[in-house]
């Protein structure tokens, strides 16, 4: 199986070039915002994972569907001392 | 570097864009997310009262959702639910949206394109064509279509399917009161529009009607919380396997080498033969069933390879 249309695609037209650099650039700040974002949700985040990491303990994990195992605390993983990172 | 991480994103409060591009004019756009490199793009795009277009083609594939609206296309009538794809090179009829309309416009090689046809181009894999409401003419089934599964609550509808890579694209809802208690990754990028209803993923927060995020491979996402349902779009690039597990705080590198150490216990033969000397096959080793795989956009795209530049007297 082959897709060899777009083998044969003409060379991008100045105005798709100027359309895809205004909006990479557009991109690029949408990007910088989401990421100031959610470091400004960096406190609540944190209070999440701990809800999370009693729940576990607690109900328990979903291991697949709802099949779930309860997490013991010599189990449970240590923040490592980096920055917590979500956005990539 | 292909789409940046995008997530989450609420376009709801953004403004549209007037689209000047061939084809389009008429119309006005939003990006949702954009590739850097080849232009592939996710556009929400509102057809405005009147607009029409002749028949033609685009040199990507092309993906489209109807939100809201009515959209003529040929003989046929798009509304809201309606979901095409529509392979590289095949001629769409003449469009027109007498009152107005809001897609989701998805160009998955390539940046926007239109060439005036009523004809397919000779290369066109037509076959692949799909057209159908995804609302009235498909049936919601488990969402657990691949183990480890979500948790009950999700429902999904394939509209497509990639035999080559099993990239997927697909209507999911989440019913009330939806929770699932573990973390999820994937070795595929996944993108997802809230079409309506809000859902919780404990990195990101709420994700509300308008939602949007296109997220690469190995990036931590959920427990999940959905109180009052949800209906969305979503797509895969390839195939999606759920990794669970209950490390909030794992990096995007190390969640890709736990994978990779999954297919070393659980693939054995296939990690030792693709790591060993010789087996170095930057676009691919040699598929018996699939022999021209390596010219396939899709894959390609995947591995960051351009388009096979035209071959003289082949094509």
């Amino acid at each position: 199986m082959s897709k060899r249309v777009q083998d044969i695609k003409p060379r991008r037209p100045k105005a798709a070039l100027a359309w895809l650099q205004e909006n990479i650039a557009e991109q690029q700040q949408r990007y910088k915002a989401i990421v100031k974002e959610m470091d400004t949700l960096a406190p609540a985040r944190a209070k999440w994972y701990q809800e999370f990491l009693h729940t576990i303990q607690t109900r328990g994990f979903n291991v697949t569907g709802d099949m779930r195992r309860k997490i013991t605390k010599a189990e449970l993983p240590r923040q490592p001392k980096r920055k917590d990172r979500v956005v990539f | 570097m292909a789409r940046p991480h995008i997530e989450p994103y609420v376009e709801l409060d953004k403004p549209y864009k007037k689209f000047d591009l061939p084809g389009f004019k008429g119309s006005e756009y939003k990006v949702l997310s954009l590739d850097v490199d080849t232009g592939a793009c996710t556009l929400k795009i509102r057809l405005k009262n009147g607009y029409k277009r002749k028949p033609g083609l685009s040199y990507s594939d092309m993906e489209v959702f109807v939100l809201e609206g009515r959209v003529k296309v040929g003989s046929e009538v798009w509304t809201r639910g309606h979901y095409a794809f529509v392979p590289a090179g095949m001629a769409l009829a003449a469009m027109s949206a007498p009152q107005g309309a809001e897609i989701l416009l998805m160009f998955n090689d390539s940046e926007p394109s239109y060439t005036e046809s009523d004809r397919d181009h000779s290369l066109a894999l037509t076959a692949a064509s799909t057209s159908l409401n995804s609302y009235a003419d498909a049936p919601w089934v488990p969402g657990n279509i691949v183990q480890p599964a979500a948790s009950a609550g999700v429902m999904i509808k394939i509209l497509h399917y990639d035999p080559l890579t099993e990239a997927i694209s697909f209507l999911y809802c989440m019913t009330p009161e939806f929770m699932q208690d573990n973390i999820s990754y994937h070795d595929c990028c996944e993108e997802s529009y809230h079409i309506w209803g809000t859902s919780w993923m404990m990195q990101f927060g709420e994700l509300p009607t308008g939602g949007y995020f296109w997220r690469p491979p190995y990036i931590n996402h959920g427990a999940f919380r959905c109180p009052q349902g949800t209906i969305a779009f979503g797509r895969t690039d390839s195939k999606i396997h759920n990794y669970f597990h209950f490390n909030p705080w794992s990096s995007q590198a190390e969640n890709t080498q736990r994978a990779a150490a999954m297919l070393y216990r659980q693939r054995p033969m296939l990690f030792d033969w693709v790591a060993g000397d010789g087996h170095n096959h930057p676009h691919g080793p040699p598929d018996f069933e699939h022999s021209h795989y390596h010219d396939d956009a899709q894959v390609r795209h995947l591995h960051n390879h351009a388009p096979k530049p035209l071959r003289s007297g082949k094509n």
